[in-house]
């Protein structure tokens, strides 16, 4: 069947695609592979759509009905969508076959083959609704009339995948066209099988199979309900809102024994019905204040009882957390605050629905300990957005807003008691204690930064106090494993008010969070661990850390000693906490460290070997790879000559990294070297000579992450060693240059090429690249031609002008019109003279200003032939680059740019911060003040003609430009002649 | 950011045409360039042209498009004798209609016109299936019985206040030029019902409007406005007017405007709530479009009096005037200084803070146009004290309200100097802007994003980012912009990841000490895509 552009629809076709189906579920690649390649060969062939249909619909085999639905979802998600200027990938016939049969097939189907389709139809909807599928709304509606639920839910769920976009998209005519049709032709059909779903419900009351698809469809309709009335509210909305209104809160308030589930964990239909209610109802309150205002009371009655009746399970947290959300959403509007401001209100309030949830619940406890990465991220990363202690913390400052007062003081007397509480039994009331703290972290905090922690803290308790008599001797315990939780609750409570605790405080706990490193709790060493680092980051007056070096030194070695120890604890080999606070640490300790940097930098050699296995922690080995960069820098700044020891103990690992092709970590290597390889004073050593032909070849340069990294490897190797390359391996200059080809030809890396080719020019010795210089000049135009960006021209004026630097304006000049007559002209008016406000970065300006002073004062020609009249506009515009603002704008359309070069995914580019290079000023002392430059090279260009600057001067210049000139004139002591 | 003065309050929708500016000399367009980093001054202001499109219920406080005549005319001696009539059936009112006796037909006329003027279910429906029109329309020509003119015409006018089909049917049986004829009839009663029917036709909609004043109602219209006619008489040529003012997709032609605008400039100097509400609905229509429309009304001179009027406490004079006001504040910089020389300003902050929202929205949304100016204009909004009334319904407006405020402040970011972006955030509008970040609605979230944006750069060049940062991140802002990352919008998700990666990444003394993240590759390829310059993306990771 290969190659025919039409697959007839026989069973031997169908037989073979059965075949090939079946071996795309094959676990070996071997088999796979080939199997998926054939059918992505012969996916462009007519007909092909149409076999995976009736193969889902009539196949014999479960698994192959199941499977072909699946590709055919990803064919239309690959295939539907008609991109201008490329070719229709399904044929018109297949297109029109697929609309007329997919409805119905969808809703024929079993329900693991209806999502697929009804994915498939929301892709194809996506495209062709309504225009191109104008029959669509009806032949779903008319369904709703079949009275089969099944049916009705297919049709319910595939109007959800095809309205849900409603909720985020941008108003547009388009889309509210679209919106309006569906409304005209939906709205209606559905708030009558709303209704009568609901009378079924009632019949049905006590049939537990028909509730549990009546509940489904009931679900469906209320999330209908958001998406059609999310963008504004409809007028048929509008017009039924008492019918929906009344109806929501009946469900609201409604409970069915039969409905209940045993499952404690995932939420029944019951609760996700109610919980999508209480977004509607939100939405609502949101939005349309004004049409639901009536409405309001009554579901904030009816939510607070559900909130008072529902129990402590992990399937009631995301209806407990939306519908506290909803309370804390109202609550804090000027015209409901009469709802809640009754001190009773209040109380029970707090008592009944915010303390119940801030409560560490079984299921804490248990993430506590066996799922602690997902634990952390939520109590300390804060992407708790949908739990309920989080929403009860939103509750609590809604609350606050009109009420702090009250419920400070209401709170405060629970944070007593439960300490109570806790001192009369720990051991038991331990989870007492633990609410207390959480009150007390949550209540307290009424702004909070990462870096500073609490900012601005309430009245509820002294911080200080209780950091003394609550959290210090929980940390001071002998058993660090003891209470687990309360300590990392003390941790924690370090670490967030970290600024209200006086620094004497904190000194006093660092040599307690370094004791707790050893906990065998991996909450609480990965807390202890990152409380060190925010410690250490901290800043006092002047900017300086808080901690200074010396005050951490009395315990440099047990905290080394322990951060590594750490790293050797179940479940934390690759804790990025740890390796952050060991970054931080070395960064912080200085010179202080230099004594144990043999072991560390064993240690992290070690862990960097093991890690490249199978590197998986991103964050873990970035910290690391700044480690090391951080060893090498502290060290070598005291004993350039250490390097050598770096290398020695690093290379070996690099080069099993770079054997062994871990893409994720080349990167990384590029810059640790390029790091050594700029510590070293003298020639480029011949160990690195030998990786140099090995850094040219295109493979290392398809990938985009490589790039930045090598490019900067490349500037080492050229700053230090380009005597050693014009000599020993001036053959690979080609090469170099090739690199330079690849990058600039591309939209994405031109400025990369720019920084090689920079490079190259500046340290090169200039016969060497002599027979490319004009080749180079020509790339450059072709891509000006070919594609124009304002990077690239930033690049190119920067280019140029530091070509003129380095060969003289007369050289410049001279390349230009060799390759073209009367060019230089044309790069004066057209690219330099309007582009060169452009320029940014003060290096860069700096090289651009002393390169246009050369243009105007060393080059004949820019005196005595048809180039002289754009000598005024140049020394305007120079004047422009030194005075005026950097135009920073980028024209319409740029705003645009496919990143071309990257298909697919591939290892992004870290910056390592540690590696960091120095800028690099190549006009450096030769020009100090580039203005003062302008004004001396003036001065001498008019001794050597005397009369004509000044009338070139003053015929042309503009006076504000002329103003600025004679300032730098006085400001040099110079005078033009 | 996407900037706009709008012509309109309905959620409709924006379309980004630029609008002619007045040319600026080099100097200060080159200072423009720079100070709105690349976009064009011009496009700040921009104008709805597309029909609106509307969700959303028509709204409660607009003006009545066309009216039925059910009141009692008793209170007209003339037409006293005429109520005594007979009351007959449908086929007698057809019989009668269709004699040739002129008082048979009076009698049938006047029994169907009240059948129409009933308050409940009159039978538009059946008085035109009977095809009475032709024959109603003929009466209006029979001079010599001036009552069968009037019940004529009276009845037409109901019919013409029903459904587009039922006008249509009224203006296809040739009504119009003999209505016209009959604004010149001795009889006033008889004059001022004609009015009234071509209010309602011309209420229809721009063909029909058209079609009345290409019939030269204007100038008969127009004559007949005096000091001597009853009041009532009054209220019902202004509304005509207002009705022949009104619709765009076409505007009326500019002949006609040209015509009525000093005649509505002297209504609006009357005393009577119905002639002036009427008379600034007119003005609205005529100001909600181009420059040179708004050009037209401004030029007329009744900025000073519209500006008073918003102080009315009569709310049918208040919204309109306020709406007009507020059309002519999305014209020319010029324009809107006018505005501002009236003192629109000054009545602004009590209206940002009226009980009623609507008004607070429009006040809002005229502020916001205001604040699209160039920054004397600004200047000029500070001073006058909107800046604490504007924060004020951030915080607690309603919704439709809130948003008018975001765009305010959104104009107010983007045109603003750095010494007023200062007294922006002084003013504390960065709390409730950031409270706002969870709102339902996108747009509205990205401009928020866009504003943040601008004022963490704004602290940036005074080296105050660090303290702007740390001023976000305690009002909960690095939170929920976080949370932006994730959002289903991609235009939403790579603004709030580029201002996590721009202004709250760790910073280091050398850089940020953060891994490009490689999961999630999809999401951020499909970021990244958009995406100009060599920066790798990554979603903030807290440290």
């Amino acid at each position: 069947m290969v190659g025919s552009m039409a697959m007839e629809l026989s069973d031997a076709n169908l037989q073979t695609l059965t075949e090939y189906l079946k071996k795309t579920l094959d676990p070996d690649p071997a088999i796979r592979r080939p199997a998926e390649k054939f059918l992505e060969s012969v996916e462009g062939n007519q007909n092909y759509p149409l076999l995976l249909l009736t193969l889902l619909e009539k196949s014999q085999d479960n698994v192959i009905k199941v499977c072909a639905s699946v590709t055919f979802k990803n064919y239309i998600k690959r295939n539907w969508r008609i991109v201008e200027d490329e070719p229709n990938k399904i044929c018109e016939a297949d297109r029109v076959a697929i609309k007329a049969n997919i409805v119905h097939l969808m809703l024929s189907s079993p329900e693991q083959i209806q999502k697929q389709l009804s994915d498939a139809i929301s892709i194809i909807g996506r495209e062709d609704f309504p225009q191109k599928w104008p029959d669509l709304l009806t032949e779903m509606v008319n369904r709703f009339q079949s009275g089969d639920f099944h049916v009705i839910n297919g049709v319910l769920r595939t109007a959800h995948s095809l309205f849900k976009r409603y909720r985020h998209e941008f108003k547009s005519n388009e889309l509210w066209t679209e919106i309006k049709l569906v409304l005209d032709a939906f709205a209606l059909p559905l708030t009558n099988l709303f209704k009568a779903t609901i009378e079924l419900c009632s019949t049905h009351a006590n049939d537990a199979s028909a509730l549990r698809i009546l509940f489904s469809s009931l679900i469906l309709i209320s999330k209908l309900f958001y998406s059609l009335n999310f963008q504004d509210l409809p007028e048929f909305f509008e017009d039924n809102m008492e019918t929906w209104m009344n109806n929501f809160h009946t469900l609201l308030t409604l409970d069915n024994k039969l409905l209940q589930t045993d499952d404690e964990e995932e939420a029944g239909l019951l609760e996700l019905l109610k919980s999508q209610i209480c977004d509607n109802a939100a939405l609502y309150a949101q939005k349309y204040d004004e049409e639901f205002q009536r409405y309001l009371p009554r579901f904030v009655t009816a939510i607070w009882n559900l909130l008072v009746t529902t129990g402590q399970e992990v399937k009631y947290d995301l209806l407990v957390s939306n519908a506290i959300q909803f309370l804390a959403s109202v609550c804090e509007r000027p015209h409901y605050k009469n709802l809640f401001e009754d001190q009773n209100t209040l109380t029970s309030i707090c008592e009944k629905v915010i303390v119940p949830n801030m409560e560490f619940r079984a299921a804490d406890e248990e993430a506590f300990e066996d799922n602690s990465e997902e634990y952390i991220r939520r109590d300390l990363e804060g992407s708790d957005i949908d739990t309920r202690r989080r929403a009860a913390c939103d509750l609590v400052r809604g609350l606050c807003k009109f009420f702090e007062g009250p419920v400070t003081g209401i709170f405060s007397g629970y944070v007593n008691s439960m300490l109570q509480e806790y001192a009369k039994n720990p051991s038991v009331n331990w989870k007492h204690k633990d609410a207390a703290i959480y009150l007390v972290t949550s209540l307290a905090s009424k702004a909070q930064t990462q870096k500073h922690g609490i900012t601005q803290a309430n009245e509820l308790v002294n911080l200080t106090e209780f950091f003394v008599n609550h959290i210090l001797p929980d940390l001071k315990s002998a058993n660090v494993n003891e209470f687990p939780v309360l300590k990392a609750d003390g941790i924690k409570y370090i670490m967030i008010f970290r600024n209200q605790v006086p620094k004497e405080h904190l000194l006093v706990s660092i040599p307690l969070l370094i004791n707790h490193l050893q906990a065998e709790s991996i909450v609480v060493h990965t807390y202890a661990a990152h409380a060190l680092e925010r410690l250490f980051t901290m800043r006092g007056p002047n900017n300086a850390t808080l901690f200074t070096a010396a005050e951490i030194a009395p315990f440099v070695e047990i905290l080394l000693t322990n951060l590594f120890k750490a790293l050797t604890l179940p479940g934390s080999s690759e804790n990025e906490y740890i390796m952050k606070a060991i970054m931080r640490s070395f960064s912080l300790l200085q010179e202080a460290i230099i004594p144990y940097i043999p072991t560390l930098i064993t240690q992290l050699t070690q862990k960097l070997l093991a890690v490249s296995k199978n590197p998986s922690k991103p964050h873990f080995n970035h910290y690391m790879f700044e480690a090391i960069c951080l060893s090498i820098r502290i060290t070598c700044k005291a004993n350039p000559a250490a390097v050598v020891n770096f290398e020695e103990a690093l290379f070996l690992v690099f080069t099993e990294i770079l054997q062994n092709d871990v893409q994720e970590f080349i990167p990384y290597v590029f810059q640790v070297m390029s790091l050594l390889l700029e510590t070293h004073k003298n020639d480029i050593p011949s160990s690195y000579m030998a990786l140099f032909p090995h850094l040219l070849q295109p493979v290392l340069w398809e990938r985009t992450g490589n790039i930045p990294a090598l490019v900067r490897l490349l500037q080492a190797f050229l700053e230090r060693g380009s005597n050693t390359i014009a000599s020993a391996a001036a053959d690979k200059i080609p090469g170099l240059l090739g690199v330079f080809q690849k990058l600039i030809a591309s939209k994405a890396n031109d400025h990369q090429g720019f920084y090689l080719l920079n490079s190259i020019i500046e340290h090169m010795p200039p016969e060497s690249v002599d027979q490319y210089r004009k080749q180079i000049f020509i790339l450059l135009f072709q891509r000006l031609q070919n594609s124009k960006t304002t990077k690239f021209i930033k690049s190119f004026l920067v280019f140029i002008n530091l070509y003129c630097i380095k060969y003289g304006a007369l050289a410049l000049q001279e390349i230009f019109d060799g390759i073209q007559p009367k060019m230089f002209g044309m790069v004066l008016e057209k690219i330099i003279i309007p582009e060169i406000q452009k320029v940014s970065g003060n290096v860069e300006k700096k090289i651009c200003a002393v390169g246009i002073t050369k243009l105007l004062t060393e080059c004949p020609p820019m005196m005595d032939t048809e180039y002289t009249k754009l000598w005024t506009p140049l020394l305007q515009s120079l004047i422009g680059l030194f005075e005026l603002p950097e135009d920073d704008t980028i024209p319409d359309e740029e705003h645009f740019i496919d990143i071309e070069d990257t298909p697919g995914y591939q290892t992004a580019f870290s910056q390592l911060a540690f590696a960091g290079k120095k800028e690099h000023d190549p006009v450096g002392q030769m020009v100090n003040n580039p203005k003062i430059h302008l004004a001396q090279s003036l001065h001498k260009l008019s001794t050597a003609c005397p009369g004509r600057v000044p009338s070139m001067v003053s015929t042309s210049l503009n006076a504000e430009a002329l103003q600025y000139l004679q300032g730098y004139l006085q400001a040099a002591s110079v005078t033009l002649l | 950011m996407s900037q706009r003065a709008r012509a309109s309050l309905s959620p409709a929708l924006w379309l980004t045409v630029p609008v002619n500016m007045p040319t600026l000399d080099a100097p200060e367009e080159r200072l423009r360039k720079f100070k709105y980093r690349g976009k064009d001054a011009s496009m700040r202001r921009q104008q709805r042209m597309a029909v609106s499109l509307e969700l959303r219920k028509a709204k409660k406080d607009e003006q009545a498009l066309k009216r039925r005549n059910i009141t009692n005319v008793s209170s007209d001696p003339a037409s006293e004798q005429l109520t005594k009539g007979v009351s007959l059936n449908l086929q007698e009112i057809i019989n009668g209609v269709n004699a040739s006796d002129p008082d048979l037909c009076f009698q049938a006329t006047q029994a169907a016109r009240k059948m129409l003027s009933r308050e409940r279910n009159p039978p538009l429906k059946l008085i035109v299936e009977a095809g009475l029109i032709p024959r109603l329309v003929e009466f209006l020509k029979s001079s010599l019985h001036p009552c069968l003119q009037f019940e004529a015409a009276w009845a037409l006018t109901n019919i013409a206040s029903g459904t587009s089909e039922q006008t249509q049917a009224v203006v296809e049986s040739g009504a119009i030029q003999p209505l016209v004829e009959l604004l010149s009839s001795p009889h006033m009663t008889v004059c001022e019902q004609a009015v009234w029917a071509l209010g309602n036709i011309a209420g229809d909609g721009p063909e029909f409007r058209d079609l009345v004043i290409s019939s030269n109602a204007i100038p008969h219209l127009l004559a007949l406005v005096s000091s001597t006619i009853p009041i009532t008489f009054l209220r019902n040529i202004t509304w005509t007017l207002s009705n022949l003012c009104r619709n765009k997709s076409p505007y009326p032609c500019k002949k006609a405007v040209k015509q009525m605008l000093p005649v509505l400039f002297h209504l609006l100097q009357h005393e009577d709530g119905e002639v002036l509400s009427d008379t600034c609905w007119a003005l609205s229509y005529l100001s909600d479009g181009c420059n040179e429309r708004i050009g037209q009304v401004v030029d007329t001179g009744v900025l000073p009096r519209l500006v008073q009027l918003m102080t009315s406490s009569e709310l049918n004079i208040l919204t309109p005037s306020l709406r007009t006001v507020g059309n002519i504040v999305t014209g020319t910089d010029h324009q809107t200084q006018v505005a501002i020389d009236a003192g629109i300003l000054n009545v602004l902050p009590q209206l940002l803070m009226h009980p009623r929202s609507s008004i607070q929205k429009e006040a809002a949304w005229a502020l916001s146009n205001v604040a699209a100016g160039p920054c004397q204009h600004i200047q000029q909004l500070i001073a006058c004290g909107t800046l604490p009334p504007l924060v004020a319904l951030l915080k607690n407006g309603e919704f439709k309200v809130q948003k008018e405020a975001v765009w305010t402040v959104a104009n107010f970011t983007t045109g603003g100097t750095i010494d007023q972006l200062i007294q922006l955030v002084h003013s504390g509008v960065l709390e409730p802007l950031v409270n706002l970040l969870t709102i339902q609605d996108p747009k509205i979230v990205t401009i928020i994003l866009d504003v943040i944006s601008l004022i963490l750069k704004a602290a940036e060049k005074l080296s105050e980012k660090e303290n702007m940062c740390l001023l976000i991140e305690e009002i909960g802002g690095v939170d929920k912009i976080e949370a932006l990352q994730l959002h289903e919008n991609p235009q939403v998700a790579l603004t709030a990841l580029n201002i996590i990666e721009n202004h709250f990444c760790e910073g280091e003394e050398n850089g940020t000490i953060l891994p490009a993240l490689d999961q999630d590759c999809e999401y951020l390829n499909h970021l990244t895509k958009n995406y100009q310059g060599p920066t790798t993306s990554k979603p903030r990771t807290t440290p």
